[in-house]
């Protein structure tokens, strides 16, 4: 298993955000989470690459074991790549900067090898002529794509994405959805967190429904989004379909 | 008419006399605020910083900086200290200044950092920075388009306020212009080219100020900060 976690409980004070979930993901799974807001579904994804603190349970990412102490956070997020709801690109640094500056600092490439991967990811992500440009001369899905470019060029492991396509105009979830299609297809292991059941339904290859910090149902697309089982399940799937 | 004339030529010649003395004036300032922004800049990270005894150790030196009046930090350590161990008047002086202004900045620093939206920290977390690597690449440079604006303040109130240092018989402008006045009786002709010559050199900065906050300014940054 590439990642997984045993009845990981996180919480905020009084409130328990994730509440005992245990799942086991497999090298090249694309895992897709859903459920209402306030389930915990990105506050499990963010405990997955030690964003957020753990109050029990663990989690364990290609081996490496991520406990409340957070010994070893560091080494986990060389593994895990993240995409943000708001991208959270670094605005006084271009595309191609953006791209570079943990490849440099952290991996410790030379320029010119940092720069000739960001290149290629970002011919890759279809924006080759935007290298010089900053963020804010962007829109929206450009800057996605610049900030999946930016993850991608550590060589994660993993990749998690958090509601990426939420804060988008209509018009540009699709091409950033194609991005993220295209990664599932080349092989990379992915957690997502959307809203986008179409998405679930064509990429995923298990969907994880939350409820209340717990996991309520899991499986393929088909048993969940078909032939939903829980009660709680069905309600929501008729509210979002 | 000859009243005017005697006037200007009197003004003119404690211009010229003074200018001579403002390269002091303006050596305290710099080195005080060289003293200040490693100072500031230190505590101002160290009063954010995730260790508590880090932070508990710069809230007091900003605390208690801050709550003494400059004049009697000069005399506490040109005097006080300057019994213990050998200081020069001029180190004394801007060693009081830059440890005062340094508690000023930090705030200023502390402000500046804690301005830059919280997903800046986790983007660069997430991609394995540690967090010294992420103040250092991505915070600071943000701050310093914040920070820029509040710290030539500083530099300013820095520079009017290297004036105190005369107390202890630094020869700056000030001090020069007191000895004028005692030697000469022209006590209003004096401050008044006193106080045009700080003036002058405070106006300067600002307009060096307005400059260096367009040079550090990114095409488009200002309009979108959160959007980034």
């Amino acid at each position: 298993m590439l990642v997984e976690t045993r009845d990981l409980v996180c919480r905020f004070g009084d409130i328990i955000a994730v509440d005992g979930v245990s799942i086991a993901v497999d090298k090249g799974e694309v895992v897709v989470i859903i459920g209402p807001s306030g389930s915990g579904k990105s506050t499990l994804l963010r405990c997955l690459n030690a964003l957020e603190e753990i109050h029990s349970g663990e989690i364990t990412i290609d081996g490496i074991k991520i406990d409340k102490h957070h010994h070893h956070i560091h080494e986990v997020r060389l593994e895990v790549g993240m995409v943000f709801q708001h991208f959270h690109l670094f605005p006084h640094l271009t595309v191609l900067e953006n791209v570079n500056l943990a490849q440099i600092v952290v991996r410790k490439r030379s320029f010119a090898k940092a720069t000739e991967t960001s290149r290629e990811l970002l011919s890759k992500v279809g924006l080759a002529d935007k290298i010089d440009v900053y963020p804010a001369q962007l829109s929206g899905g450009q800057k996605q794509r610049v900030a999946i470019a930016r993850a991608l060029a550590m060589n994660p492991k993993v990749m998690l994405f958090d509601e990426a396509t939420s804060a988008l105009d209509p018009e540009m979830v699709g091409e950033v959805l194609a991005v993220m299609k295209e990664l599932a297809h080349s092989g990379m292991t992915m957690l997502v967190v959307t809203h986008e059941i179409s998405f679930a339904r064509e990429v995923a290859d298990r969907v994880l429904f939350l409820d209340n910090g717990k996991l309520v149902e899991s499986g393929s697309p088909e048993e969940l989004l078909v032939n939903p089982r829980h009660p709680r399940l069905r309600e929501f799937l008729s509210r979002v379909l | 008419m000859d009243w005017l004339f005697e006037q200007t030529a009197t003004l003119s010649k404690i211009f010229f006399y003074l200018v001579q003395t403002i390269h002091l004036t303006i050596l305290i300032t710099i080195v005080s605020y060289v003293i200040a922004l490693a100072l500031g800049l230190t505590f101002g990270v160290a009063r954010i910083w995730p260790n508590k005894l880090v932070r508990v150790v710069a809230a007091t030196y900003v605390n208690t900086l801050r709550g003494i009046p400059l004049l009697v930090l000069i005399f506490f350590i040109y005097f006080g200290l300057g019994k213990i161990i050998d200081l020069e008047r001029f180190w004394a002086g801007v060693i009081a200044v830059g440890i005062c202004y340094g508690a000023y900045l930090a705030e200023v620093f502390r402000a500046g950092i804690l301005a830059i939206e919280h997903g800046q920290h986790e983007a660069a977390l997430s991609l394995g920075m540690t967090r010294w690597q992420t103040l250092r690449h991505v915070i600071l440079p943000q701050s310093v388009r914040i920070v820029v604006p509040p710290a030539a303040n500083e530099f300013i109130a820095c520079l009017k306020d290297s004036s105190l240092v005369s107390i202890i018989g630094l020869r700056e402008l000030t001090r020069a212009g007191r000895e004028y006045a005692s030697d000469t009786f022209l006590d209003f002709q004096t401050w008044l080219v006193v106080g045009l010559l700080y003036l002058i050199m405070t106006l300067t900065l600002t307009r060096f100020v307005h400059y260096l906050e367009k040079k550090v300014a990114v095409a488009g940054y200002g309009a979108q900060k959160n959007a980034g």
